[in-house]
């Protein structure tokens, strides 16, 4: 479970988050809609601890990232805008960095990167180094590497962009197989399809505040609209969010 | 389980082997300079000893004109040659091929001439592009000596003192040796020993700061849970394997070429054992680490790996200044000097190869002197990796 309680952050005379709240829970994916620019890649670095927040509150699985970032980045996958890959290792060893990174065993590490490997559909690139790899593969490799360690909170910038249809629904079926296991699994994205197919909550954030926050039925039937994606824009509030 | 920190170095380590072509271009270029300093010094060693070994090579042409200059031209230690006549360009030809110093010409008239007391014409060729000027002056002295005999014989033979001709007397004292020429010359050389250190390690130091934050990897590794003193530390020291290991192989190298040169024959000494080789070379370790930690503190600032690597680069001439401004100051060796990095190592072994016994303090403070700034630039970059400001520009 993610509790975020009235989280702002200002850098310089820029108001970055102007007062974020949400809880994700556990065995739900939440989907995090904004504009570009509303905030979201610093709200999920504040959730890493890579930024100390001004104000208000963060608990991840009941620990705060400012007093043990460790305890809670051991917890969490987090696929970042930038996959990270290193061009002259195999995916194989690139996985193996991280899983040891997040205090794996050698041999528990073989396992899981052959089941992630059979999760994504991956094992033909396993033992290739990640340089030339397509846009797909680079973000198969990514995701291979924020599941591994079986965290039980995910955080997901944009994870299916890039991808073919067979690959999407590959991802797919790995969100659907983390909720079963109760993870809490937190999606930004701008596709409104995977929005209405995937999650059970989504957090509308713009210009840096938390303008919704409920099940996409919810926010459809709240402001009237029945289509998500008009509804988005309709909480976002007009051109400034589009632009 | 391995530490995280292990676990950073082990993969930086395993990312730089990689580049086999990168790093086969810097180790030759490492050993290229002990080869060429045992070269260099050879060659040294050569010109000094040919001519005590070999004397000055002399080609007379018409000699039997002048019987007694040829005898005391071979008191001297100067080999005679005999030769028929030749034209310039024969001359010339022999002069280049270095197989006379020079040649001596009697010309028909010169017999004429000397009995008539009139100066007689010898011509003296040389070249003076080759490096036998020396050789060159001992017979020009040598024909000025006898020059003078004849002259004094002739004043006596008129009832007058030979003295009266030289109303002074110039005695020339040379202090300046083949030692302490070379030993500017070999204070030099050792000097750019320790320059590996601080080029092996460079281009893996850049690679894995402004590289990894150009190729935007390094916000997923400051996300892992991992410290950054460990990331950094990792880093830093997988920086500085090549570099340990090239200074070390240097090092060997030019030792070996050291001791097997006759070094004593140009008034040098390698004093030095293989024993306090090994101690030079566990001292200087601290220097790799100390230029990996500068260039990863550099590095992890820049926004690119060609902006790194500019920077980066224009540092790698700075420790080489200490050690310039002491030989040009001429500096006697002073206890401070163990106290700056690079030139305490410089003057470490410079110290050793005159006198071969120097004590314990020079080494400790050879080895302090690079590892404390060394570990104060890691915390350092550490700390700064820490920073938010940091975390906003990855």
């Amino acid at each position: 479970m993610i509790e975020v309680h009235d989280v702002r952050k200002q850098f310089g005379a820029v108001q970055a988050l102007g007062g974020v709240s949400f809880t994700a829970r556990d065995g739900q994916i939440t989907a995090l809609l904004g504009p570009n620019g509303a905030g979201k890649t610093t709200l999920l670095r504040t959730l890493v601890g890579l930024l100390k927040r001004d104000h208000g509150s963060i608990l991840v699985g009941g620990v705060d990232p400012e007093k043990d970032p460790m305890a809670v980045r051991r917890n969490i996958g987090f696929l970042t805008d930038q996959f990270g890959l290193y061009e002259r290792l195999t995916t194989r060893e690139y996985l193996n960095y991280f899983g040891e990174l997040n205090g794996m065993e050698r041999a528990a590490l073989r396992l899981r990167i052959a089941e992630v490997a059979e999760l994504l559909g991956m094992d033909d690139i396993l033992e290739r180094t990640t340089k030339g790899f397509s846009q797909g593969q680079r973000i198969k490799v990514a995701l291979a590497r924020t599941l591994l360690h079986r965290p039980r909170h995910l955080l997901l910038d944009e994870p299916s962009r890039g991808l073919d249809v067979m690959s999407t629904r590959a991802l797919r079926t790995a969100l659907a197989a983390l909720r079963e296991d109760g993870c809490c699994v937190i999606m930004a994205t701008h596709v409104m399809q995977e929005v209405v197919h995937l999650c059970e909550d989504v957090i509308v954030i713009a210009n840096g505040h938390t303008v919704a926050q409920g099940s996409p039925e919810e926010l459809c039937r709240r402001t009237g609209i029945a289509d998500l994606e008009d509804a988005f824009v309709s909480l976002v509030g007009t051109e400034e969010g589009i632009a | 389980m391995r530490s995280r920190f292990t676990i950073v170095f082990l993969k930086e380590l395993r990312e730089m082997l990689r580049e086999r072509r990168m790093l086969g271009f810097l180790l030759i270029a490492s050993l290229m300079y002990p080869l060429l300093i045992g070269f260099i010094m050879h060659q040294m060693i050569e010109k000094n000893t040919r001519t005590e070994r070999e004397g000055i090579e002399l080609t007379v042409i018409g000699g039997a004109r002048a019987p007694t200059l040829m005898s005391q031209l071979r008191e001297r230690s100067v080999t005679v040659t005999e030769s028929a006549q030749m034209d310039e360009a024969a001359i010339g030809e022999l002069l280049h091929s270095k197989k006379a110093v020079a040649v001596l010409r009697l010309s028909d008239a010169f017999v004429d001439n000397y009995q008539a007391m009139r100066p007689a014409r010898l011509e003296l060729w040389f070249d003076s592009s080759t490096e036998s000027n020396t050789q060159r002056r001992d017979l020009e002295e040598i024909l000025q000596a006898y020059s003078n005999n004849i002259a004094s014989a002739r004043l006596l033979a008129h009832g007058v003192s030979p003295a009266a001709l030289s109303p002074i007397q110039v005695q020339r004292y040379d202090t300046g040796t083949n030692a302490s020429r070379s030993a500017m010359v070999i204070g030099g050389i050792i000097g750019i020993l320790f320059l590996p250190a601080f080029f092996l390690n460079m281009s893996a130091a850049v690679d894995c700061t402004a590289g990894e934050r150009e190729r935007r990897s390094l916000e997923v590794l400051m996300a892992q849970p991992a410290t950054t003193w460990e990331l950094v530390g990792g880093k830093w020291l997988a920086a500085s394997v090549p570099s340990v290991f090239g200074v070390t192989l240097v090092l060997v190298l030019a030792h070996a070429i050291l001791r097997w040169l006759p070094l004593e024959e140009i008034g040098l000494s390698w004093n030095m054992g293989w024993g306090e080789l090994l101690l030079v070379c566990l001292v200087t370790v601290p220097l790799s680490l100390l230029s990996s930690a500068l260039f990863v503190a550099l590095a992890m600032n820049a926004r690119t790996f060609k902006e790194a690597q500019t920077t980066a680069s224009f540092v790698t001439i700075v420790p080489l200044i200490p050690g310039f401004a002491v030989s040009f100051l001429e500096l006697k060796t002073a206890q401070w000097m163990y106290l700056v990095p690079m030139l305490s190592n410089q003057t470490l072994i410079k110290e050793l190869a005159k006198t071969g016994d120097i004590g314990v303090l020079p080494f400790v403070l050879t080895f302090l002197c690079s590892l404390i700034p060394a570990l104060l630039l890691v915390a350092f970059a550490s700390w700064r990796m820490k920073s938010e400001k940091y975390v906003l520009a990855v």
